[in-house]
Order: structure tokens, then sequence, then C-alpha cells
């Protein structure tokens, strides 16, 4: 320990005193140079590495920082009808949101405590009836351990401006597209919906989601930390594209008309449910396809589920005494009938281990083809539909489109059921020739009397006339195809023999004429089967028919669910004639019937005007006020300009 | 083992060297107008820094302006997409029927057709001269492309 200073010194002191001043300074100038290309180095190296080695991150974070991407939302396709009446568009809708985290006290890194930002329960009370939601909602969410939470979506958009002008911290208002369908519930079933985040969930919404859907376009731009954006950067716009338009074949008056007729008729017969159809006969186009009850697409409620379907295309049925003219017109196809060939038809007929009778008692008669249609007879039918056998019979039901889909494409469109004639049994032949031990569609049906009406031609139902893209023109959709089922002389011998069961002394479809028009058509009254086996007690009544009938232009097809009575003549002819009435007007079909001149006209009018003078004239002895209470038309009491 | 080669010397650099002489008068530079000469610097880049502040600030209001016209179209678009609605809610045959109810209007009864005994114009029968077929298209107004 004591000899190291010695030695220190030994060795040291020669140079100290060897060194002049100028070396000393050029030594330290030296080692300044060396400690600068030190720290050179390091300026060197450290630019390399964030210029070269990390220079892809560095970008990276550097357009993060500033780079902002604008997701813009497409705009979903409008649905039109017809005469380009909306039908279902997009509107723009409030999504309200919170971050539930500036609701609670907390503590920044380094401990400072940050008090919450307001009082949740105050925002709750104020936002709840904004919202349309329950106070103590609000508040769970608001009180969540999320940093993330919906308050509301798809609110109307004056909504999302008052609740941002209430200005609470941690609340926020998005803009979302909202799908709205300005005629509520009109043609609901067909629409269908979409969900919360805009994807076609039933209906057409579904079925044609991705030409509706658009596609989503992007702004992407640089903007500084306070909101602005950089004006010389980047700024780059791919632009959305709006989704396709439909247009589709409905007529809104006409569904208007169908919708109404069938809720009247659903009223009036205490039924289950009513269906209605109205179809075009020389385009197949659909004008109308109406279900009772049905639902507002806007206000979905969760277990109004079973509304939501189209039942005219998911649901089948039995479709009875409608299908006798499908049975009768194979057989004149085939030429084993006449409208003119005799039958001796008893009330009753035993096929295989099962009788078979009329809907009611009648003496043994000698009725031709056509009289059998008229009458709607079991007996005669199913005489008629052994001449035709098995195999012929299936063959021509399924041109008529049985047991198959339509090829309309619709979701969960039922090919209803027609077993193959191999698998018939002995009583298959007679049930299935009186539209029993089958079921089918209503599209079906009406799809069936719309080959009778289009000369034997049956034509694929059509949905969609077709789409405007982006330019604002109509691309219209592929004609529908045609096949031949029947013959032109056939159908016209069918066409006349329907205009006899709706016209005739004993037709059964008297309540299906409409005013000023020929009508033909078909009524049915089947009972439903019972899950358990068998038949059950309930029915379905129904319809099928065309008008102008010598020139048919439009088919309606009715069917009712359980009604009271139960006849197809008494319950879906009327709904036939109101709704066959509106389509002709609606479509300017001229009237084929014999019309009065204007001065029998002007005669019943004059004769109309003096029986209701006279029948006000007794009314008021009754009532000195001249006016029944419950008359519409009459003015409210108190009402200023009565006196 | 190996020849060491010397340079030769051009004789062209020999006689430059001897031409040369040793000592020649150097002309008084001219005075410079140094301050002149920074105020110019000065001047050229203020004018720059102020030139491209005041491009900067030109471009940043006119960003500004330009989010507002975006605002203004958004909103535009809105209106006009919520005004389409409405008229088709207002248009739909069920709310015109609830409204005629409600201001006293009866269900008219079923529609009626007379033959009449003349022709009328609305029969076919022209009166002057016709008006040119004019190709309408129904659909146009409330389509796409005015979106």
């Amino acid at each position: 320990m004591t000899e190291q200073p010695r030695r220190r010194r030994f060795t040291r002191a020669p140079r100290i005193l060897t060194r002049t001043g100028e070396q000393l300074a050029v030594r330290r100038i030296r080692w300044l140079l060396v400690i600068y290309g030190l720290v050179l180095l390091l300026v060197l190296g450290q630019l390399v590495n964030i210029q070269v080695v990390q220079a892809d991150d560095y970008a990276d974070r550097s357009v993060r920082q500033r780079e902002r991407v604008i997701e813009l939302p497409a705009t979903r396709g409008r649905i039109y009808d017809r005469d380009g009446d909306v039908l279902a568009t997009s509107i723009e809708g409030a999504t309200i949101y919170a971050d539930p985290r500036g609701f609670r006290p907390s503590e920044t890194a380094d401990g400072t405590p940050v008090p919450a930002a307001a009082d949740p329960v105050e925002v709750a009370n104020e936002l709840a009836p904004l919202l349309g939601r329950d106070v103590d909602d609000v508040l769970e969410r608001l009180q969540r351990d999320a940093h993330f939470v919906y308050l509301g979506r798809q609110l109307d958009h004056e909504v999302g401006q008052q609740i941002q002008a209430l200005g609470y911290p941690g609340i926020g208002v998005l803009a979302e597209p909202k799908r709205v369908y300005p005629g509520g519930g009109l043609a609901a079933q067909v629409l269908g919906f979409t969900g919360i985040d805009g994807d076609g969930l039933q209906g057409l919404e579904a079925q044609y989601d991705t030409i509706l859907r658009g596609r989503p376009g992007a702004l992407f731009l640089e903007r500084a930390p306070g909101g602005l954006d950089i004006a010389p950067g980047v700024r780059e716009l791919t632009p959305s594209q709006v989704g396709t338009d439909l247009v589709l074949p409905l007529d809104r008056d006409i569904q208007h008309a169908a919708e109404m007729a069938a809720a009247g008729a659903v009223e009036r017969f205490d039924a289950r449910s009513a269906t209605v159809i109205a179809m075009e006969v020389a385009t197949g186009e659909i004008l109308a396809m109406a279900s009772t009850p049905g639902f507002d697409p806007n206000r979905r409620v969760s277990g109004d589920e079973d509304a939501w379907r189209n039942r005219a295309i998911t649901d089948v049925f039995e479709p009875g005494s409608t299908q006798k003219a499908f049975t009768v017109a194979a057989a004149l196809e085939e030429g084993l009938v006449t409208p003119t060939t005799p039958f001796e038809v008893r009330d009753r007929i035993r096929v295989h281990s099962s009788t078979f009778t009329d809907s009611h008692p009648h003496p043994d008669s000698t009725w031709t083809v056509s009289e059998i249609i008229e009458r709607s007879s079991n007996v005669g039918t199913i005489q008629i539909a052994q001449e035709l056998g098995e195999q012929r019979l299936e063959a021509y039901l399924r041109g008529f489109g049985l047991g198959r889909t339509t090829g309309l494409g619709f979701p969960a469109e039922s090919p209803g059921l027609l077993m193959p004639h191999e698998d018939w049994w002995g009583t298959s032949l007679p049930t299935i020739s009186i539209g029993h031990g089958v079921a089918v569609t209503l599209l079906q049906l009406a799809s069936g009397y719309t080959t009778l009406a289009n000369d034997g031609s049956a034509i694929t139902p059509s949905m969609v006339r077709g789409t405007v893209g982006s330019d604002g023109r109509l691309s219209p959709s592929p004609r529908s195809t045609s096949q031949r089922v029947v013959s032109r002389d056939t159908a016209t011998q069918m066409q006349q023999m329907l205009i006899d069961a709706v016209s005739g002394d004993a037709g059964t479809g008297a309540l299906a004429a409409v005013p000023g028009y020929s009508v033909g058509g078909k009524t049915g009254t089947a009972r439903k089967p019972d899950p358990a086996g068998g038949y059950s007690d309930r029915y379905v009544a129904s319809f099928a028919g065309f008008a102008p009938a010598h020139d048919p232009q439009i088919v309606v097809a009715v069917m009712v669910d359980e009604p009271y009575p139960i006849w197809g003549g008494v319950v879906a002819a009327p709904v036939f004639a109101e709704v066959m009435e509106a389509a002709l007007i609606a479509r300017r079909v001229p009237p084929d019937g014999a019309s009065p001149t204007l001065a029998e006209a002007l005669e019943r009018a004059r004769d109309l005007a003096r029986e209701r003078e006279e029948a006000e004239a007794g009314a008021a002895d009754e009532d000195p006020l001249g006016i029944p209470v419950d008359d519409p038309a009459s003015p409210p009491a108190g009402d200023p300009a009565e006196g | 083992m190996t020849a060491i080669l010397t340079p030769r010397r051009s004789p062209r650099s020999a006689t430059i060297r001897d031409d040369r002489p040793d000592l020649r008068v150097v002309p008084e530079p001219r005075p410079r107008h140094t301050l002149g000469y920074a105020l110019v610097m000065v001047l050229l880049l203020a004018g720059a820094v102020f030139g491209a502040v005041a491009l900067n600030a030109l471009a940043a209001a006119e960003a500004v302006a330009a989010r507002n016209l975006e605002r203004q179209v958004a909103e535009g678009e809105r209106e006009y997409a919520r005004l389409v609605a409405d008229v088709a809610a207002l248009e739909d045959p069920g709310r015109i029927r609830e409204a005629a109810l409600e201001l006293g209007l009866v269900p008219s009864g079923p529609a009626r057709h007379l033959q009449l005994e003349r022709n009328l114009p609305a029969d076919g029968a022209v009166v002057g001269t016709p008006l040119p077929e004019v190709t309408s298209d129904p659909l146009k107004p409330v389509l796409s492309a005015e979106r």
C-alpha cells in the first residue's frame, strides 16, 4: 500500500515533464476529435438504424400518427314497385355509444386521482327518454366494465342531434344507415327486412342481398392532432358503390287492395290467416302478394316471427276443388272427354276401400264435363280421373307446376307435395284428382291457373322486373320462360267451363263476379290434414280465377285458412272479386261485360236517388236532426262550422 | 532485380514553369457591398418563409372550407334520403285511406262502367292536331342517378 504512490511517481513524472505545451494541445485536440468521431459515429449509426434498418417501422408509425381512414358505408339499394314508388329505402340514423370508463373515478399512471366526468345516474335519467329505454337499462350500460357500449342504434337523426347537444363527455354519436319501409306493413313478407348491421335477413332483402348492399368505400387522409386535415398531405378517396336498386312488378295499389281484402276476410270470417296473389297472365309478373296477419318491418318485435313468413310461397295446403280444373284439363288434352261428354253421376262413389261423396246429396244425374266443373262434383271428377289414370294425372299435375318450386328463387319456397304415381295406393287417384293428398303453395295454384289463362302455356312467375344501376336506367330481368302444358283448344275449353263455374246457374263461384267483366274461376273447400293422422274438422277455403275471361289479363288466387263458414265460394270468392276489381282498374283493363248505356245508367241513378230521398224522409221522422249518429260524414259535436 | 521507373518530366510543363514570372501585380479587389447582400438574402429568406407559411395557411383554410362543403353535401344527401322516405310514406295507400276516413270520406262502392252511345275523345276520337309522342320513364325521377 505504501509503495504504490512511489512507483506511480517514478513512471509518470518523466512523461509529463517531457511534453511541451504544443504537444499537449495537439493531444487534446486529437482526443476531442476521437470523441467527436465517436459521437458522429453514434449519430450516424442511429441515422442508419432509423433510415435504413428500421425505416419501414418508423415510416409506419409516422403514417399511423397522422393517417385517418374513414369508412364510407355503401347506401343500400332501394326497392321500387312497378311504377317507381319506393317500397324500401335507407336513411341516415344515429347510433349512440358510451365509454363507461369516463363515468367512474380513476387514477392516472402516476397515481393522480381523476374524478368521474359526469354522474351516471344523472346522464341515464337524461338520456333514457331520448333513447326510448328504461333508466335502469341505460344506467346498467353506463356502469359496465367496458370501453365501449351501445346505448341505442339506428335512432332518428334528430335524437342524435339532441344527445350531441347535451355534450356529455363519454357519450358519442355515430351516423349509421337505417333501413326504412315507408309503406309500413305494405308487402312486408315479400320485401323482408335487414338486420341491425344492414344484412338482408328475410324476403327479397335476403334473396338479393348481394346486389342491394353495394360496396363500402374509404377515405384515406392525413390529419393533424387537432383534427384538421393536412392540406398538402395524402388524400385518397375510394368512393362507396351504391347498391343496385330493385324494381318489382308489384303494384302498390293492388297490393294494398289485396292486403285490405285479406285482412277483411280474416276479420269477417274469424279466420286464422288469409293469402292472396295477383299475377299478370302475359308475363307471369306478380302484381300483388299479400298475407294476413302481417307485420311492420320498421317495428319488428320478437314474438311475431310467425307473421314474417311469406305464406303464399312457404306454406302449403290441400287445394281441394280448385285442382279439379287441372284434372279435367288433362282429360281434355288426352282426348278422353269433351266439355259436353256426359257422365252418370251419383252423389257417392266407392273406390278401393273408401267412399267419396259430393258436398251435397243429389239424385243420380247425367252431367256433362262442363256441368261437373260448374257444380264442383267430386264424384264426376273422380270418374274422369279414372279414365285418365295415375301416370297421366301425375304428369299433367307436374306440368301445371305442382310438386316443384316455381323458379322464383324466393327464400324458403316450398315445392309442395306430390308423390310419384309409383308410390300411390288405391285411393290416391280419386283423392288427388279432387285436390286432396296433394299439397300446393298458393303461388303454385296461381301459376297453374295462369297456365290455363295463358292459352295452355306455363310461364315462370316473376318477382323482379329489373335492376337500376348507377346510371338510373332500368335493366330488365330476363323474360320469363314459357312451356306448353296443354293445347290452346284445351285451355279455351277449360276457360269456358270456369266461366260457367262463376256465372252458371249452378256455379259455386257466383260471388267472384266482378261488375263489367267476365270472370272464370273455381272454388275450393278442403279439410285440413290432422297432424295425428287423417283429416281434422278445420278447413281451407280457396278460389282461383282470371278476368276478363275471354281475354285473360290477370289471375288472382285466394286462400283463407280455417274460416267460418268454410266454403270457398262464400269466403274466398268475395275476396277474389274485391282484389280482381282493384287489379283490373289499376291495370286499366277495359271491361268486357255488358255495360249499361249512359241513358240506362242515368235512369238507374234517378231511381236510386228517389229511393234514397224516400228513405231519408222516413228516417227524418224518426230522427229530428236527420243525421245518423254513426254517420262518418256527420260533423263532430261542437264543430264551429255547425253554428 | 527490378528497375525503378522514374516519371519523366514533360517538356511542356517545364516550359510553362520557365515562362511564368515569379511575381505579378494583383489588382485591388473591388469593395463588396456586404450589407446589401445580407439584406437581399434576408429578404429572400423571409419571402420564402412567408410564402410557404401563407400557402400552407391558405391550403389549411381551403381544407376547412372543403370539410364544410363535404359536411353540407352529406347533410343534403341525408335530407334528400329522408324526404324520399317521407314522400313515399305520405303516398302510401293505407295512410291516404286513413286520412280520407278521418276527413269524413266513405269508401266507394264497386266500380260501374258505362257504355257511351257515341265516341268521346277519351275513347279514341282525336280533336285537333295530336301532340308528338313523348317517351316517358316513370321511374326516372326517383332513381339512383339523382341521389
